[in-house]
């Protein structure tokens, strides 16, 4: 519901307030809508877990400080993407940002052709990342309204069997699981075989 | 031990009775005084005359006239006390008034209890005090100097001038007045004239032109207009000598110098009654009631050789005269004066040979003086001082920017620092005329050092001490040097260590290099996404004029703060000489916490301040103090990298303590160990892995510098608590 209505906006966590006006402005001149905060603590506080857009984060804050905030994140399930910045490049501090899967790692003072790209990429990556979690919501669900042998007949099916190995294996005849599959593709709004079979290995990946 | 001391005590009464007993005699002149001399004689005599009684007589001599001071009074005290410690005397005697007083003085200290017995003290020096103790006693005497000259004058009836002669000391201006406070008593019509406190030889020279129808009178004298010694006896055979008139005089020692004599007090009957009485004394007589004459007897003492000599027949003089000096059919009828001839000869060529000794003394005494001060030349060479005197007249009343020579030159070895004056550094004139002019006033010891220049021009430190000569007031004596090689050696370390404080700071700085980047680029950031952001902006219509105007405002800020913290930087790299100002502590405290707001961030410390408030300031170099405060700062968050990041918490603490203030960064590190504690503040001691164990070195010296203290505790809850005290400046 709230997709619907919130844009894509891009936080951004600085604690030094001139740095942080500055950002807004140079953001807000190139057309992006952004939030401040002056703290970690004040973003988790007033941010909503499912907004959409991205981060721009400095490393270096007093109390809970950028790596930390996106530890935090990681471990809430929010994919929110970040773009880290410092004001004294730190090499090993970079490494583990990128490794914890940030979009950039910048060193102030950054031109604003680099940090509007950094900010574009985060926020071409949420994008893709909410569109694919849509999808997998959809399957999900239409996978839900599956009963338990459609399921078991569907599994069967993935693992690559033929209709008599199934029918034996569940000790039903042959017909039935015929119509199961027919059921079961009409539930899941598979045209053909090779189409269930790819949407059976997006599930797989999902669970 | 007690049983031993109480038999002693009961049998001691008879022991005592059949033991020698002690007496002191305590003459107030010295021993070969002829007034002395008969006078001891008589007062043997007087002791012999009891032979049951062993008295064991012994002597000393207060000397008074050549050697008095509150110090020899002192020693002498002690010496008697202590030489008669183990046998007291049970009687003292005193000779003549000085003695009389010391022994009066010090009573307390000196044979209190034992009775006194007093000769040869003048009945109006007895008025003259407060009475006596009961215990003190004796026989005055008097000096008829009226009924003297009134004998004289029945002998020379055309006498109209009676001259006196006296001398210069006490003794003899006492003489004087004496006699001036009885000429009104004389026959009218004579004409009495002094001659008091003339030098011998001038004396002798106006004696001479005496006419013959004058009559001299003189007491003698102890000293001369010339400040030469004599013994009364002396002078009266001098004046005697030089007189073509008839010389009287007060004293039996006199007769047989010269004079014809006097109405006079015999010295042998002083001691002779002097000993009667303490004979009474030591058979037991209560002091309150010893019978003793009134007044010593008088009698008329001649000498025979001079009645003959100024014509005064036998039969004009008064029956019960003593007349010495008959010619020799009586020498036989009075072997016993002959004796005392023999005795006076014997006397005056001890006297000689004392006066050839005292003499020989002198010369010793002028030798070793005059050794005893080329040692010291010598002394002040090896040690390269010069010795000087200051004439206070030649300091000008405007300071020693003017100095006027003085009027001579001083004498012996001293210099005259008036010549150094002249050549004092400008910049040193006031301390150094600051410190004469109190060392005039107060009398104490001064210390000074000043810059001066020297023949060829070449500047150089000396230090002067000294004081004011109270012998030869107004004048400084004191000693200089050159102090020119521990200056640079000051000056050389003071540079040396400035160097240390620069290179550890910078050292320091270094291992900030990443904070002090970070403070860089956030104003940098700022300006430059400010500017980006106005470029894109200035690309749409319409123009946001007044956020653009908001932009230019922020992008002047922000490089203020760039600004401000170069000039931060700029002011730790420099290497400068330090300089002193007042400071206020919880400034320092606040500006150093800024400069590391970022370090302490990137390394997860929290921090806390304390600062008490309107601190007074204090006096200190700026520099210093924040690489002081910087330290401790970034040790602190050093000794806490292991800790849980929550845990970290750093804190600034500042407080006035007596006359300090104190200053504290306290942290919840592992804490200083009690092995480790005399330890940390030595140089090249780290804790850190390639640390170079300087830093708290560098803190310590600083807050050294400062007089101040640096100390290191364990903090309240864990953890170090590193304090420096800095004394509160004095009062501007």
């Amino acid at each position: 519901m709230k997709e619907e209505i919130v844009a894509p906006t891009v936080f951004l966590v600085d604690d030094d307030p001139g740095v942080l006006k500055a950002h807004a402005r140079l953001l807000g001149a190139h057309g992006f809508k952004t939030a401040g905060f002056e703290s970690a603590e004040a973003f988790l506080a007033q941010h909503a877990a499912a907004a959409r857009g991205c981060l721009v984060l400095d490393v270096s804050l007093p109390g809970l400080d950028g790596l930390a905030l996106q530890r935090r994140l990681a471990q809430a399930g929010c994919s929110l993407p970040i773009v880290f910045l410092t004001g004294a490049a730190d090499i090993p501090m970079s490494v583990q940002a990128m490794k914890a899967g940030a979009i950039d790692f910048l060193t102030k003072p950054v031109t604003g052709a680099t940090l509007v790209a950094a900010v574009r990429a985060g926020l071409e990556q949420d994008a893709l990342a909410r569109q694919a979690t849509d999808e997998g919501a959809m399957l999900r669900q239409r996978y839900a309204s599956l009963s338990v042998r459609e399921r078991e007949v569907l599994a069967g099916l993935a693992a690559g069997k033929l209709n008599k190995q199934i029918a034996a294996a569940l000790g039903i005849t042959e017909a039935t699981v015929k119509f199961h599959r027919a059921r079961l593709m009409d539930r899941m709004q598979a045209q053909t075989v090779a189409e269930l079979m790819h949407l059976a290995a997006r599930l797989d990946g999902l669970r | 031990m007690w049983l031993f001391m109480i038999s002693l005590a009961l049998v001691s009464p008879t022991a005592l009775a059949e033991a020698t007993r002690n007496v002191l005699v305590l003459y107030s002149y010295g021993r070969l005084l002829p007034g002395n001399l008969e006078g001891d004689r008589g007062l043997r005599d007087g002791f012999a005359a009891r032979p049951d009684l062993p008295v064991s007589i012994s002597v000393e001599y207060f000397d008074n006239l050549r050697f008095s001071g509150e110090a020899y009074e002192r020693t002498f005290v002690a010496y008697l006390r202590d030489k008669y410690a183990l046998h007291p005397p049970e009687v003292l005697m005193v000779a003549a008034d000085e003695a009389l007083d010391f022994v009066l003085r010090h009573r307390s200290e000196l044979f209190p209890q034992v009775p006194i017995v007093h000769m040869s003290i003048l009945d109006e020096y007895l008025q003259s005090r407060p009475p006596l103790p009961a215990d003190v006693i004796g026989t005055p005497i008097e000096y008829d100097f009226v009924g003297t000259v009134a004998q004289a004058l029945r002998w020379h009836p055309t006498a109209r001038r009676l001259v006196v002669v006296t001398g210069a000391s006490p003794w003899d201006r006492g003489w004087e007045a004496r006699v001036r406070a009885l000429a009104g008593d004389l026959p009218p019509g004579l004409t009495v004239e002094f001659m008091a406190g003339l030098p011998t030889d001038e004396l002798q020279r106006r004696l001479r032109a005496l006419d013959p129808g004058s009559i001299v009178f003189t007491p003698g004298y102890h000293r001369d207009g010339s400040g030469r010694e004599f013994t009364p006896r002396e002078a009266a055979r001098l004046v005697a000598a030089a007189a073509p008139a008839p010389v009287y005089g007060p004293f039996s020692s006199f007769v047989g110098t010269g004079i014809v004599g006097g109405r006079m007090a015999d010295y042998a009957a002083i001691g002779r009654g002097g000993a009667q009485t303490a004979i009474a004394l030591l058979d037991g007589a209560d002091p309150a009631t010893v019978t003793r004459p009134k007044a010593m007897p008088m009698a008329l003492q001649l000498d025979w050789r001079q009645l003959q000599r100024w014509g005064i027949a036998d039969r004009a003089v008064p029956a019960g005269a003593i007349v010495r000096f008959r010619e020799p059919s009586l020498w036989e009828a009075h072997r016993e004066l002959v004796i005392a001839g023999i005795a006076v000869i014997l006397v005056q060529a001890g006297l000689i040979g004392a006066l050839l000794f005292e003499r020989r003394r002198r010369r010793r005494t002028v030798a070793d003086l005059a050794r005893s001060e080329q040692l010291i030349r010598l002394a002040a060479q090896a040690a390269n001082l010069s010795t000087w005197v200051l004439d206070a007249r030649s300091l000008g009343p405007a300071g020693i920017a003017h100095v006027t020579q003085p009027a001579g030159s001083p004498r012996g070895p001293l210099a005259d620092f008036s010549e150094t004056l002249a050549r004092i550094s400008p910049l040193d004139r006031a301390t150094v005329d600051t410190a004469l002019r109190d060392a005039l006033q107060t009398t104490t010891e001064f210390d000074v050092e000043y810059r001066i220049q020297d023949a060829n021009g070449e500047w150089a430190w000396q230090s002067a001490r000294g004081r004011a000569d109270r012998a030869q007031s107004p004048r400084l004596l004191g000693v200089a040097i050159d102090i020119t090689p521990r200056k640079r050696a000051e000056a050389q370390a003071a540079e040396d260590r400035a160097a240390l404080y620069h290179m550890t700071r910078v050292s320091l700085l270094g291992q900030l290099s990443a904070s002090i980047a970070h403070q860089l680029n956030q104003p940098l950031a700022s300006i430059l996404a400010n500017a980006e952001a106005a470029q894109k902006m200035l690309e749409r219509e319409p123009l946001d004029l007044v956020e653009l105007r908001a932009i230019c405002a922020d992008i002047a800020a922000e490089d203020q703060r760039a600004a401000q913290v170069i000039r931060r930087l700029g002011v730790l790299f420099k290497r400068g000489e330090s300089v002193f100002e007042p400071l206020d502590v919880n400034e320092l405290a606040r500006d150093t916490l800024e400069f590391t707001r970022s370090i302490l961030t990137t390394r997860h410390v929290a921090f806390s301040t304390q600062l008490a408030p309107a601190l007074p300031l204090i006096q200190g170099d700026r520099v210093q103090l924040q690489q002081l405060l910087l330290n401790l700062m970034v040790n602190a968050a050093d000794a806490m990298a292991d800790l849980p990041e929550d845990r970290r918490h750093m804190s600034i603490a500042t407080a006035l303590q007596d006359r300090d203030v104190r200053i504290c960064v306290t942290d919840r590190g592992p804490g200083v160990s009690a092995e480790v504690v005399d330890k940390v503040f030595e140089p090249f001691w780290s804790t850190r892995p390639g640390g170079m164990g300087m830093g708290l070195a560098v803190c310590r010296s600083i807050v050294e510098a400062h007089r101040g203290r640096l100390t290191v505790a364990e903090a309240p809850g864990g953890g170090a608590v590193f304090c420096a005290l800095l004394p509160v400046r004095a009062s501007p």
